[in-house]
């Protein structure tokens, strides 16, 4: 037993870089990403013993979402919360590509910016945006991703086409607002 | 309409029978509603993969320490708890029971007798709370450039960045500073670090003590933020040392 954080380290930390993705964007207002990640690895340490050897990393991913909504319970804070600044109005980026007469595709991939994409994804409806968080930035499968928000894979499917589709007309409209690139 | 998105969800993520699959691809070339939602669903899924990070330097050799750490106040935990009453013992009678019991006490006596004699004035065990052992750990494991010591023209600069530690339950920033050729990792924490068993107490400091853990010596104040300071020099240099690092 007394070896049994070497396993455990051995069958966890390979997914440290997704776990990382998830934190930093589950992360909410006066959390760290990297406190995130370590309350991930100590409560899935803490229950290591129970974990019966399903998918290692939709079980990390599930622990992670779990630690930030706890935590940001015990602050009063929304999960997946961020401090962004002033956000386009939602209705008026719905329209952006129909009014423009502009294609909101060719607008959002000319003008594509992490910075800008994070503002906007932040705006996103929480069951959207841990979907994307999941499947985009960090990797994970359909399957993987609804093992680990617990919810059918034809949800997280459409949850994440939604929220794909409103991201993009986001960004198209913060591209017509700032003027672009 | 949530019943078209479910399905063009399904498509894209290529979820459907070839053959209903194949409609689909037919109804997109004369569907702009339908085309323009595929094209917005690529760029979102372009636009979100720009978010993937590196995992910053460093944060795997933190979490593994952290679990260390969990896992040695686990088996800490662990020893601690009482013994069960062993099947195979046999019934002794009372006075042979406190022959024995005396006999053990004497021999374990001798055992602590022997060690102080050895090995005066190291630490050689006593209790360390989680939070000590953790910080002393984490100095131990910070390599040491050519021992040096402090000198007053060598202002302190800090080695790597901050590093959160949660050891039983309490947590702690720690920071690792290079004063004079000396690694020496400051401690901070809203909760006060209890004093090790054989810690000594600072004279006109209020709650502060001094220890030794190994070749690791640990200064703490403890206040409304406590701060415990750990480097690897004698204990009678920590006091200054700890006074010419940046305050918490």
């Amino acid at each position: 037993m007394a070896g049994d954080h070497r396993a455990f380290l051995d069958a966890t930390l390979p997914y440290l870089d997704v776990v990382y993705q998830v934190a930093r964007h589950a992360a909410g207002n006066g959390q760290d990403a990297e406190d995130l990640v370590q309350e991930t690895y100590l409560r899935a340490y803490a229950a290591f013993g129970s974990f019966r050897g399903g998918n290692t990393r939709a079980w990390l991913a599930a622990i992670c979402v779990n630690a930030s909504r706890s935590q940001a319970r015990r602050r009063r804070l929304r999960p997946w919360d961020t401090s962004f600044m002033e956000l386009p109005d939602t209705q008026q980026a719905a329209q952006a590509g129909g009014e423009a007469g502009r294609d909101v595709a060719d607008v959002v991939i000319a003008a594509l910016d992490a910075e800008a994409v994070s503002r906007c994804l932040a705006l996103l409806p929480e069951p959207q945006r841990v979907c994307i968080v999941l499947m985009d930035v960090a990797g994970y499968t359909a399957r993987e991703t609804a093992e680990a928000l617990d919810c059918p894979r034809g949800t997280v499917l459409a949850r994440v086409h939604r929220g794909r589709r409103r991201l993009a007309r986001l960004l198209a409209e913060a591209g017509v607002t700032h003027g672009g690139p | 309409m949530e019943g078209h998105d479910r399905l063009l969800a399904a498509f894209l993520a290529g979820e459907l029978d070839p053959a209903v699959a194949r409609r689909w691809d037919e109804h997109l070339l004369e569907c702009e509603k339908c085309w323009r939602a595929v094209r917005e669903d690529r760029a979102g899924r372009h636009a979100a993969a720009l978010l993937r990070q590196p995992v910053p330097p460093g944060l795997a050799d933190r979490v593994a320490f952290a679990v260390e750490v969990a896992a040695a106040g686990r088996h800490g935990q662990r020893d601690a708890r009482p013994h069960t009453r062993p099947r195979w013992r046999v019934r002794l009678g009372s006075r042979l029971r406190w022959r024995l019991a005396g006999a053990g006490m004497l021999a374990v006596g001798a055992v602590v007798t022997l060690l102080v004699l050895l090995f005066p004035g190291g630490h050689q065990g006593g209790s360390v709370p989680a939070a000590v052992a953790a910080v002393a750990r984490y100095a131990q494991a910070v390599p040491s450039p050519d021992r040096e010591l402090p000198s007053a023209a060598v202002a302190p600069a800090e080695v790597g960045r901050p590093v959160t530690l949660t050891a039983d339950g309490q947590r702690i920033v720690v920071r690792t500073w290079r004063l004079g050729g000396i690694e020496a990792v400051v401690a901070v924490s809203a909760r006060p670090f209890s004093m090790p068993g054989d810690a000594q107490g600072v004279s006109g400091m209020g709650m502060a003590w001094s220890a030794r853990l190994g070749k690791i010596g640990l200064y703490c104040v403890n206040g409304q933020t406590s701060e415990l300071v750990a480097a690897p020099v004698p204990e009678a240099e920590l006091a200054a040392l700890a006074a010419r690092l940046p305050p918490a």
